[in-house]
């Protein structure tokens, strides 16, 4: 038995907080997903595959069971609060107030269930002067602070072309809920956890938004600097880029001492460049004995090396060597890569009309721990087990549902 | 009454640094288990050379990093490379229900702390490795932060404008993901060793957490054959999706018309160009993206960030001013929330740390003591948690071990 398998999730989220549930069925959980009648807005976001099929739903949804449902039906209100009463917990990424217009507000479920854990994923959490703002990724990522000190050159902020914020907020409903669980294994109850995914968001700043508050004045424009001289991170490989961090300092030089001593055996290091010492650079900089020109040469020195080599090649240097430098791996890299394959990262799951290829356990401990790979529910697949298995209705009720339009 | 809280006698060796391992016990101490660090004050950890720091003066005593990952830990300098040293984390070990650790894979095996011989001696312990790319396989024993396990985990490439060289995610970026997905482990474990009395190790990778954050593409990549690029701000199921300058000194607000109707309102309030029928409906926006941005850009460029994040909002149109320090530090909602917590702090002034990432409606966080500076509370550790006896602790601290 996978470790969660004895709690019951109830997802009524989308594309804002469909990791969650998918973390916990992932390790047994049964999650089940329910989506609107029309389908869940997260199958319409990409990206997509050659025949327009949602690949956000499939990497998300994976691991759950699915059923449709109109739960701003009375009817299939109802039907909710039944799954709901014999739930663990209850996920939701509705915009604040939502729930409550149809009557489905917090209290309401903690009646129909007092060990309930409710989870609401929300942008800017369920109340507060910005609980009703519109958000997007971007703009999430702008309210969280990662965007603000991300640029190339003079040109605007820059967010990742793969949407994040969601993901972080998502995350972290799902540690969020376990939390609760412990709670709940001493009192007995449950309760409602509220994950703001502005604060989920501003994880991903180091800690550098503490500044202002901390009364570091100066570190705004180091951080410009340091994120400006991250275009310098990049180098050429012969087939793709490699990252190759090169510190400078009595700290941290060694890293880039290690890349210079590898280079001088393979007599890759200019006769000027011999004696070049990374971890005395920034004071011999200071005295004026080594000048930026020298520091050019050097970096040059390090390009013409690795244009000559595979990013794969590069690779397994740094690790043999002790170098800061790792391919920038694509994603066609990672299913391609002998160490993924070792660890058994991905696998091969089955959809109703298609198979896809997706990360599935996220560590590694005692067989069993995780559940077995199980792709992503087709809308309402699962309505008969589960409206007939578990709640006991009857067949003659799920086919009324079904001309009402509920199911 | 005070609720319990969630994890009330849980007992947890913090044996981690930087930010993907502490993390996890930060949160463990938040919600009330018995929580104890150990650094080297020698080799200090790269979360107190970080800055920011406490009125910009460097200090690895008062940075902030360190501050928000540590907070409500209990904190020893311990030298492990000394014999004496490594004895007290044995015996640590044998206390812990919970032991966290972020080294180079194979080091703890060196030092004769692997998780056999822990497990062997305390077979209910529940161990955590996380690393950058997991405890085996090829690749195993590659060094390096989050930048290194973002370049593995396929983010490098990105972020960047289109057709120009990527130029990769703020920070360290995996630091941020992994732990999200190790405290999800761990909890589960806890609750299985629970029910069956069963320890474990776990073994996180920093760069297979990240790959989880990009599942969309790799689904992607594995049925078109094609792999995700860097796009700027641009977004296929938007427009305008984007970042624009606004009045004053670096000043930008982004913007996301969800829909052609929240373009429709916010073209409204443009006017003039924005109201070219072309821009009616999201194919004409992205078929002439350049000039639509240009419109908005326009539009932005006298006006304060802080007008128009509300303006647009109005409108229900997704809008936010690219936030700095002094932005969030000042934000009424991360106020309302909490989110920027202090707790004087024992060498003056206060310690600045972040808040828990959950609300909890009945146990919420709560922080009892600010993050340790070196060899804060070992007298607590020696003698409260270990029961040394007086003789014990004089004879560590003879041969130099508590450093």
């Amino acid at each position: 038995m996978a470790w969660l398998a004895p709690y019951r999730v109830i997802d009524l989220t989308d594309e804002r907080g469909l990791l969650a549930g998918q973390m916990l069925g992932k390790l047994g959980a049964d999650v089940i997903q329910v989506e609107p009648p029309g389908g869940s807005t997260a199958r319409a976001v990409g990206p997509f595959d050659d025949a327009g099929r949602s690949c956000y739903w499939s990497a998300y949804a994976a691991a759950k069971r699915g059923v449709s449902l109109d739960i701003a039906n009375p009817a299939g209100r109802e039907i909710l609060l039944s799954l709901v009463a014999g739930a663990d917990f209850l996920i939701e990424s509705a915009a604040p107030g939502h729930l409550a217009s149809i009557s489905l507000d917090h209290s309401t479920l903690m009646t129909r269930n007092p060990r309930l854990i409710h989870v609401s994923i929300t942008a800017f959490g369920s109340s507060g002067p910005k609980a009703g703002y519109a958000a997007s990724d971007l703009v999430l990522w702008a309210a969280g602070g990662p965007l603000h000190p991300h640029r190339d050159g003079d040109g605007p902020p820059l967010r990742m072309s793969a949407p994040q914020a969601w993901l972080h907020a998502a995350a972290d409903g799902a540690g969020g809920a376990l939390v609760a669980h412990f709670a709940r294994l001493r009192s007995g109850a449950g309760q409602h956890v509220d994950i703001s995914a502005q604060q989920s968001v501003a994880q991903a700043t180091l800690s550098s938004i503490t500044a202002a508050a901390v009364g570091d004045t100066t570190f705004a424009t180091e951080m410009r600097a340091r994120a400006a001289a991250g275009a310098g991170v990049k180098w050429r490989a012969s087939d793709g880029l490699v990252e190759l961090m090169l510190p400078a300092g009595p700290a941290m030089g060694s890293w880039s001492n290690n890349l210079f001593n590898l280079m001088r055996r393979e007599a890759a290091l200019p006769a000027a460049l011999q004696d070049w010492d990374w971890a005395t650079l920034p004071a011999r900089m200071e005295t004026g004995e080594i000048g930026p020109d020298h520091v050019a040469a050097a970096r040059a020195a390090v390009a013409d090396f690795l244009a000559l080599h595979t990013k794969r090649e590069l690779g397994e240097m740094a690790m043999a060597n002790k170098i800061l430098m790792a391919p920038c791996n694509t994603m066609n890299d990672l299913l391609e890569s002998p160490h993924l394959a070792f660890r058994e990262l991905f696998a091969a799951v089955g959809e109703s009309e298609v198979r896809r290829t997706l990360p599935w356990a996220f560590a590694k401990g005692p067989v069993g721990m995780f559940a077995e790979p199980r792709g992503a529910p087709g809308l309402g697949q699962h309505n008969a087990e589960v409206y007939g298995d578990l709640l006991g209705l009857s067949a003659d009720r799920l086919d009324a549902l079904r001309v009402e339009g509920v199911i | 009454m005070t609720a319990q809280r969630p994890f009330e006698g849980l007992k947890v060796l913090d044996l981690a640094w930087v930010v993907a391992g502490p993390a996890i016990g930060r949160v463990l101490a938040d919600y009330g288990a018995t929580v104890v660090r150990l650094e080297s004050s020698v080799r200090v950890e790269v979360g107190r050379l970080v800055g920011p720091f406490r009125d910009g003066a460097p200090d690895p005593q008062r940075a902030a990093i360190f501050d928000t990952n540590n907070t409500g830990k209990l904190g020893m300098a311990l030298d492990l490379s000394h014999p004496a040293g490594r004895d007290v984390v044995r015996d640590l070990a044998l206390w812990a229900d919970v032991l966290i650790e972020s080294f180079m894979p194979g080091q703890m095996q060196r030092w004769e702390l692997g998780s056999e011989a822990l497990r062997a001696a305390n077979p209910r312990l529940i161990g955590l490795s996380t690393s950058l790319m997991g405890q085996t396989g090829p690749y195993a024993t590659l060094a390096g932060f989050g930048q290194i396990g973002a370049a593995m985990a396929g983010f490098q490439g990105l972020v960047g404008h289109e057709g120009a060289q990527p130029i990769g995610p703020y920070g360290p970026y995996t630091d941020f993901v992994g732990p999200r997905f190790s405290l999800v482990a761990l909890l589960a474990a806890l609750d299985h060793q629970r029910r069956t009395g069963e320890g474990c190790w776990l073994d996180v990778s920093q760069g297979e957490a990240g790959i989880q954050f990009l599942a969309a593409e790799v689904v992607a990549a594995a049925a078109t054959g094609r792999s995700a690029g860097a796009h700027g701000n641009r977004d296929p199921q938007f427009a305008p999706n984007g970042v624009f300058r606004c009045r004053g000194q670096d000043a930008w607000i982004a913007i996301t018309a969800q829909d052609d109707a929240c373009w429709a309102r916010m073209a409204g309030q443009i006017g003039g160009e924005a109201l070219d029928p072309a821009f009616a409906d999201l194919a004409g926006r992205k078929a002439h993206e350049d000039r639509l941005e240009a419109v908005v850009q326009a539009w932005t460029l006298d006006r304060p960030a802080a007008d128009l994040e509300p303006q647009l909002q109005a409108l229900g149109v997704a809008a936010h001013r690219a936030a700095t320090s002094a932005d969030m530090v000042a934000d009424l909602q991360l106020r309302e929330r909490g989110h920027f917590q202090r707790l004087p702090h024992p060498l003056g002034g206060d310690s600045v740390f972040e808040a828990s990432r959950f609300t909890l409606s009945e146990t919420p966080a709560n922080y009892v003591r600010p993050a340790p500076h070196f060899g804060r509370d070992a007298q607590q550790i020696l003698q409260g948690v270990l029961a040394y006896d007086a003789q014990r602790i004089a004879d560590l601290q003879a041969a130099n071990v508590l450093r």
